[in-house]
């Protein structure tokens, strides 16, 4: 029997819905669903959304390794093993000696379990990937505005007359919002691109703004240079909204144009030009992802763009907005559901006692650590060093998406216990000592949420294969086997509800109005009867006096900086594709064979000084690795600039050298050399 | 009026979601999409109104369907290819199972149901639209003058600004 289910698409960050075909309960195809955020549209990988589903890498039975590699076992003696060894370690070593890495390709429910998991056997280590793409956003916005998190809705798009782009390129990682952006213009919006590569949304810019890798403030400190200058700035909603805008002024006045021309290679002109065309335009949005976060001073760069927007008066009204775009389907989610050291779920803070208390009680505990724990980067070292024993891995893959893979291997291969839960067996699970196979998105229920803050159920379609089960039941029978109290949920809705005790923006959104809501939710939604939030900050922001702090920030280059040695800058970028690790995306046969191959981008300047030919191989070589793949000469790139999709394990070149304030990697910028190999 | 297939060029992102959908559903990509510097290209069928292809088809395979798509009857196909010969996009193929040729229908199965052909369906940008051409460019030129109404008014504002 043919049916339609409706999904949730398992891919980036936008939230879009669609059918999900399903011929006698197997998964056959994807049909447009026209009530989504998506109004039916898709991408190539959205269309191709359920090709890994049944294929026959899916992982069916735990594992677990012996001395003759893995070895199927029964989920009961797993459970029993992992749970006994992690108290042990505990026992042993203290509980900070173990850690956790959550997922934002799992939903909230799950999310929300692991970290309680974590937190009740005593540590704060928990993290998860939004670590690498948009820490540097939840402390540059917490800062600055109070919420670390997309202020419109997608709709307010098309209503903004100017739309500035930086470090993002949504036509390949997030196409079906470029439906929003070229509504916008084809309602007039100005659009100003900000990216060291020409990129496919470059073609429907109006400026583009070619920076070098890594010189992001000076760009910005520029353009409110110029704003401040020329008295472009909403004088009304700085005096009555914001604070600090006194040091801003001060702090920006050496980074005229011409000086921020010879620094960032961008012209002067073209930086007064864009800083005009922005300020004037009178309602603007800022939009950003992993070319602004991914650098040493990521906050920095995204307080600079917050403060950017601050002074022009673009926060909290129509067709204006920050908005830093999510890659994941559930990064959002895995944040608000406190997959962060620092945090309890709703941005609790950890220190703070009240706060903890209120969630050690509803936990029916006495309390809980108060001490912030480790970062992802930092329980790598931690793991490298000896000092961290146990990891437990939920639906992450940092062999391949973290930077300095050798050493992230090596650190892995130092642990007493790492434990894998996923779909497939990863490069990281390849390293596990229990690997746990994991029902994927339309196998399971719960909810996600999307790069608006909309929360949106997860309807299951199909029968995950082999013994896989969804992760929230797999951490329930974990936190039971723990002896962790309240783990008795015996559907997934029993944690959709307790997350609506514990997190404050979430109260209104119960699993009920979830599933007769298709469309979802925006959070804060306080009350169930509360219509959803589609734009924050509108009265007051979300800072203790409920004013914007415009905090200065000064430029500092890059950690690697090209020498004679390695004469050029490494960048990385995604390509739409393909998706992240290649682990669902590279398993579809239409989207492999379209986009089969790492290469990399090279000027025809520096290919020509080093004899080399489009599409001949060669090999690109850091400090921490080297790696070969195919040359694509083009003047998409300038002059020493070397740019890779990191898809196929280029981190092995990349540097994991940290943002102080976010602990983010710099995966954008390194210092590298190309050698030609030939051939093709 | 019927429906047409018609491709925005302006629009399109070139994220190839068209191919990847087309695949899906007929197992082979009837439209390709070909990237340049700055503009992509999505090509398939134009479903011409005057079609060399029908013309010069011997066995009258091709035919026009009521919907107004030129498509091939794959029973009277013989494998000549004389429809790639004329055809001006160079768009029949081979089908590698059958060896007759093969090229976009407008998604026939899905028109039956009173859907809309994939490629049109999921194309995140409208660059790919399955509508009545003469709406589309009405509701195209009255966007354009709404905003040459708002540049009018801007001049007006301007000009009243400095007396």
């Amino acid at each position: 029997m043919e049916e339609f289910k409706i999904g949730l698409c398992p891919y980036c960050g936008m939230g879009c819905r669609f059918y999900i075909k399903t011929l006698n309960g197997q998964p056959i195809g994807i049909e447009p669903y026209p009530g989504g955020v998506n109004e039916g549209k898709l991408c190539p990988k959205g269309v191709a959304a359920v090709d890994f589903l049944r294929h026959k890498d899916r992982l069916k039975k735990p594992l677990k390794r012996t001395e003759n590699g893995f070895v199927e076992i029964s989920w009961e003696q797993a459970i029993k093993e992992i749970a006994e060894k992690l108290l042990e370690i505990r026992e042993k070593y203290g509980p900070d000696t173990l850690g956790f890495f959550s997922s934002a390709r799992c939903s909230n429910e799950e999310n929300y379990l692991l970290q309680k998991i974590a937190r009740l056997l005593g540590t704060n280590n928990v993290d998860h990937c939004a670590r690498l793409c948009h820490a540097s956003t939840v402390v540059g916005l917490a800062q600055t505005v109070g919420a670390a998190a997309q202020s419109g809705s997608y709709t307010d798009i098309p209503k903004a007359k100017v739309l500035l782009i930086w470090g993002y390129n949504p036509s390949e990682t997030h196409p079906v919002l470029m439906r929003y952006i070229l509504r916008a213009r084809d309602n007039g919006a100005k659009i100003i691109v900000v990216d060291p590569r020409k990129t496919r949304t470059v073609w429907f810019a109006d400026m583009h703004l070619q920076l070098k890798p890594g010189t992001d403030i000076v760009l910005a400190n520029a353009m409110m240079h110029v704003i401040i200058e020329e008295r472009l700035y909403d004088r009304e909603f700085i005096m009555n909204r914001t604070k600090g805008f006194e040091k801003l002024i001060a702090a920006v006045q050496k980074y005229t144009p011409e000086y921020a021309e010879e620094i960032t290679g961008v012209p002067a002109k073209l930086i007064r030009e864009a800083a005009i065309t922005f300020a004037t335009a009178g309602r603007g949005i800022v939009m950003w992802a992993m070319g602004l976060t991914q650098h040493v001073t990521g906050a920095a760069n995204v307080k600079a763009l917050a403060d950017l927007a601050l002074i022009c008066g673009y926060v909290g009204r129509e067709g204006t907005g920050l908005f830093p775009m999510r890659g994941q389907n559930n990064v959002q989610g895995a944040c608000d559901m406190a997959a962060l050291p620092n945090v309890f779920p709703g941005y609790q803070k950890v220190t703070d006692d009240e706060k903890r208390k209120h969630v050690a009680e509803i936990w029916g505990v006495e309390d809980l650590p108060s001490k912030p724990g480790l970062t992802i980067p930092e329980m790598i070292d931690a793991a490298a060093k000896g000092e961290l024993k146990a990891l437990y891995i939920m639906g992450e893959n940092p062999v391949m998406s973290d930077p300095n893979t050798k050493h992230v291997i090596e650190a892995l291969k130092n642990l007493e216990l790492l434990v894998v839960q996923d779909i497939f067996l990863t490069e990281t699970a390849e390293l596990a000592h229990y690997v746990l196979p994991a029902a994927a998105y339309a196998e399971k229920e719960g909810s996600f949420t999307a790069s608006e803050r909309r929360v949106q159920w997860n309807f299951k379609a199909i029968e995950p294969p082999g013994e896989a089960k969804p992760d929230w039941e797999i951490l329930t029978m974990l936190g039971k086997a723990l002896g962790l109290p309240k783990f008795d949920y015996s559907d997934v809705e029993d944690i959709t509800r307790e997350i609506t005790l514990v997190a404050p923006q979430y109260r209104g959104i119960t699993p009920e109005r979830l599933k007769r809501e298709v469309m979802g939710v925006q959070w804060p939604c306080p009350s169930e009867d509360h219509p959803g939030t589609p734009r924050l900050h509108v009265e007051r922001f979300a800072t203790p006096d409920g004013k914007a702090n415009i905090i200065p920030v000064e430029f500092k280059p890059p950690a690697e900086e090209p020498d004679e040695e390695y004469p050029f800058i490494l960048t990385t970028f995604r390509i739409v594709g393909q998706y992240h690790t290649l682990t669902m995306s590279n398993r579809s046969e239409s989207l492999k064979k379209r986009w089969s191959s790492p290469y990399a981008q090279i000027s025809p300047e520096d290919a020509k000084k080093l004899g080399i030919q489009d599409g001949e191989m060669i090999r690109i070589v850091t400090r921490r690795g080297s790696y070969t793949c195919r040359a694509v000469v083009t003047e998409d790139v300038s002059e020493g600039v070397i740019a890779v999709p990191w898809h196929w394990g280029a981190n092995i070149l990349t540097n994991d050298v940290l943002d102080p304030e976010a602990k983010i990697p710099e995966l954008k910028v390194a210092a590298c050399r190309v050698e030609k190999i030939g051939g093709c | 009026m019927e429906k047409k297939l018609f491709i925005n060029l302006g629009r399109c992102i070139a994220c190839r979601a068209c191919e990847v959908a087309c695949e899906k559903e007929h197992g082979i990509s009837f439209i390709t999409v070909y990237e340049f510097r700055d503009i992509a290209v999505p090509l398939n069928c134009r479903h011409c109104e005057k079609a060399p292809c029908i013309e010069v088809c011997p066995t009258k395979a091709i035919y026009r369907d009521e919907d107004g798509a030129v498509v091939i009857d794959e029973s009277k196909c013989i494998g000549c290819y004389m429809c790639s010969a004329v055809c001006p996009y160079a768009i029949p193929i081979v089908d590698p199972i059958k060896e007759l040729a093969v090229k976009c229908d407008l998604c026939a199965e899905r028109r039956k149901e009173g859907r809309d052909p994939l490629c049109a369906a999921v194309c995140p940008t409208d660059a790919i639209i399955y509508a009545d051409l003469n709406e589309l460019m009405e509701e195209k030129r009255r966007r354009k003058a709404e905003r040459i109404v708002e540049a009018q008014r801007k001049a007006v504002e301007t000009l009243a600004y400095f007396g």
